[in-house]
């Protein structure tokens, strides 16, 4: 029985976090348009930034290696994580959004991806290289070590709370005028530059924000998990968030909850469980990839906009002063430069 | 004589070999609508673009409202008002009509992030005063039943009523229309002229109008500018300018005479 809770409380956690890494690419890509192929080293930013804060400065006699090692209480360090992964934001846009279009700030993306992965594996004094973190500090201590399943409830609400944050914050954004703006930059940016935006602006506040959110959702990750090593972020994990999101139904932000319910939640974790094949260990996790790319071409294939596209926005009815009810001056061109037709 | 708004002064801008503008001049004055004619290639969207910011050119000086903008970025010239439609039509597709107009409307409560996230009341409330003022525009401009269609779904001519409409949103000083009856039928051609001439008188605002139908510049420009080779040929009333014998060999003579007749 308590084994079942403690699973159920994971899939729920998942479910959340991948939540949130989804509704931070949808604020990049499904608000402005941004292509980021690397949402998985946001998130492993978040993650490895929460820990070194948080843990205690690493003990060089167990071969541990990694920065800073503050210690700090982990609130403040799931700050200071979610700052790290928004910082990477603003550099890779730095780079990429100033001159670039989007395809060539996709490459800009997967580079800095490959980059990071490679200095953060090959250099064990970063984040001990490949061998990764572990006993990461996770909040609620006491009850982690001694109660699990019970530390699993608790996160699973603490992190419903984030997401729940993370939703409103998302959809507030969405129907704002800067989601207005946003939304605008991904249909035709020059023209929004034309009608005296800042395009740059919009799109790196944009980028910024995306990033900061999947950094969130790192951070709740390793606390959950309370380990991180490169194999749990490698550009496949990417390549999940972008299903979920293109399955979903980008730009609604309901569609990403149903997409990360169905492809990291249901695919991924279902596809966990099939037993291994002993000859051959890699067949399951790749056949998860396969489905998984499956799926998208699917999706794209029958229902591009996704199993919840882009609602059509609506506002409030408003009175119309029907100035011209009468026909079109056009019609009646003199009437049309009178006084009294001009008066409204 | 009226303040100029606008002053292009020896304009050059070469792409690779094509010389597209070379060394023009020419000002427009405030509260008119002027029309600016050549033939196919003699640089006139070009120049659009140098004036609204798109492109920097090589050489010469934009001088807007006494200001030169030469340096400034499009955004920031369009902040002070110099706006500017496309020759080919750039709706934002995959938003409604009315949300397009909303959308070019600066200076909204909900545009930082700040305001956008805690501010919230006053935006929208905002937002609903702009809705009626959008949903006028398109009434005036027969689009106010399209209003909650996506842009992208609408025809050719409407999505050109569309980026007119958007730009009186926009509320411009100076509007830089280009070819905004291209592909537009005679009766809407019509109704585009007259809106145009309303949009001038009522709210003063100032028009460079690139056109190739001298029908309606006959009827709603009170002054001409021609291009021709990247060089600003002549300027003056269409019917001075029917006299110049240079203008004539480079367009009025041209397929543009039977247009002028019919
Ligand atoms: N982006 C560009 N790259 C290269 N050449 C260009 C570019 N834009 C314009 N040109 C060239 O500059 C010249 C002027 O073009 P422009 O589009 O300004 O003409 P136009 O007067 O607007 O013509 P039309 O009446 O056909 O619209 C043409 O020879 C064109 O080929
Ligand atoms: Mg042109």
């Amino acid at each position: 029985m308590s084994l079942i809770l403690g699973y159920v409380a994971t899939l729920l956690v998942t479910f959340f976090t991948y939540n949130i890494f989804v509704i931070g690419l949808n604020i990049q890509f499904g608000y402005a348009g941004i292509l980021n192929f690397t949402v998985i080293t946001f998130m492993a930013f978040g993650a490895y930034f929460y820990a070194v804060f948080v843990m205690p400065h690493a003990n060089n006699a167990s071969q541990v290696f990694y920065i800073l090692g503050l210690h700090w209480p982990w609130p403040l360090a799931m700050l200071a994580g979610v700052v790290a992964s928004g910082a990477l934001g603003y550099l890779v846009g730095l780079i990429a959004l100033k001159r670039l279009r989007s395809d060539y700030l996709a490459i800009v993306t997967l580079a800095t991806g490959t980059l990071v992965y490679g200095l953060f594996g090959n250099n064990n004094k970063l984040f001990d290289g490949w061998s990764g973190l572990f006993n990461v500090n996770q909040p609620f201590q006491s009850v982690a070590t001694n109660h699990p399943n019970e530390f699993s409830w608790i996160f699973v609400v603490f992190s419903g709370v984030v997401m729940l944050v993370v939703w409103l914050f998302a959809n507030r954004l969405y129907a704002s005028p800067l989601g207005r703006s946003m939304r605008a930059i991904r249909e035709d940016q020059d023209v929004v530059d034309s009608f005296g935006r800042n395009s740059f602006k919009v799109r790196m506040l944009a980028m910024v924000i995306g990033s900061v959110i999947v950094g969130i959702g790192g951070v709740l990750t390793i606390q959950y998990i309370g380990a991180l090593s490169p194999a749990g972020w490698t550009t496949g994990e990417t390549f999940v968030v972008w299903a979920a999101l293109l399955v979903g139904g980008r730009a609604n932000n309901l569609g990403a909850i149903v997409g990360s319910l169905l492809v990291a939640v249901v695919f991924n974790e279902a596809t966990r469980y099939i037993p291994q094949v002993p000859s051959h260990p890699n067949l399951i996790p790749n056949l998860r990839n396969v489905i998984i790319g499956g799926l998208v071409i699917l999706s794209i294939w029958f229902r591009p906009q996704g199993v919840l596209p882009e609602k059509k926005a609506s506002f409030l009815e408003v009175p119309l002063v029907d100035k011209y009810a009468q026909g079109f001056p056009g019609d009646e061109p003199e009437n049309a430069l009178s006084p009294a037709a001009s008066e409204a | 004589m009226a303040n100029s708004i606008l002053e292009v002064k020896g304009i050059k801008l070469a792409f690779g070999g094509v010389q597209a503008i070379d060394d023009c001049s020419f000002h427009i004055e405030e509260g008119t609508i002027t029309a600016l004619i050549g033939p196919n290639g003699a640089g006139k969207s070009t120049m659009v673009n140098v004036i609204s910011g798109t492109y920097r050119p090589d050489e010469g000086h934009v001088i807007f409202d006494g200001k030169d903008v030469t340096r400034m970025p499009n955004y920031a010239r369009a902040q002070h008002g110099l706006l500017r439609t496309f020759q080919i039509s750039r709706e934002f597709a995959n938003m409604t009509v009315l949300e397009n107009l909303l959308v070019v409307r600066q200076g909204q409560v909900g545009e930082s992030l700040f305001g956008a996230l805690f501010r919230a009341k006053s935006w929208q409330a905002q937002t609903k005063e702009l809705v009626a003022e959008a949903n006028e525009i398109l009434n005036t401009f027969g689009l106010y039943r399209l209003r909650n269609e996506y842009a992208g779904n609408l025809s050719g001519g409407q999505k050109r009523l569309v980026e007119l409409s958007r730009a009186v949103m926009a509320k411009p000083r100076l509007l830089l229309l280009d070819e905004p009856m291209a592909g537009v039928t005679p009766a809407l051609i019509e109704r585009l002229g007259q809106h145009i001439l309303e949009l001038n008188r009522e709210l003063g605002i100032s028009f460079v109008l690139v056109e190739h139908n001298l029908e309606v510049v006959e009827k709603i420009c009170s002054r001409v500018v021609v291009m021709a080779l990247g060089k600003q040929l002549a300027d003056g009333t269409l019917a001075e300018l029917r006299s110049n014998q240079e203008v004539i060999d480079a367009y009025l003579g041209g397929g543009a005479r039977e247009r002028v007749g019919s």
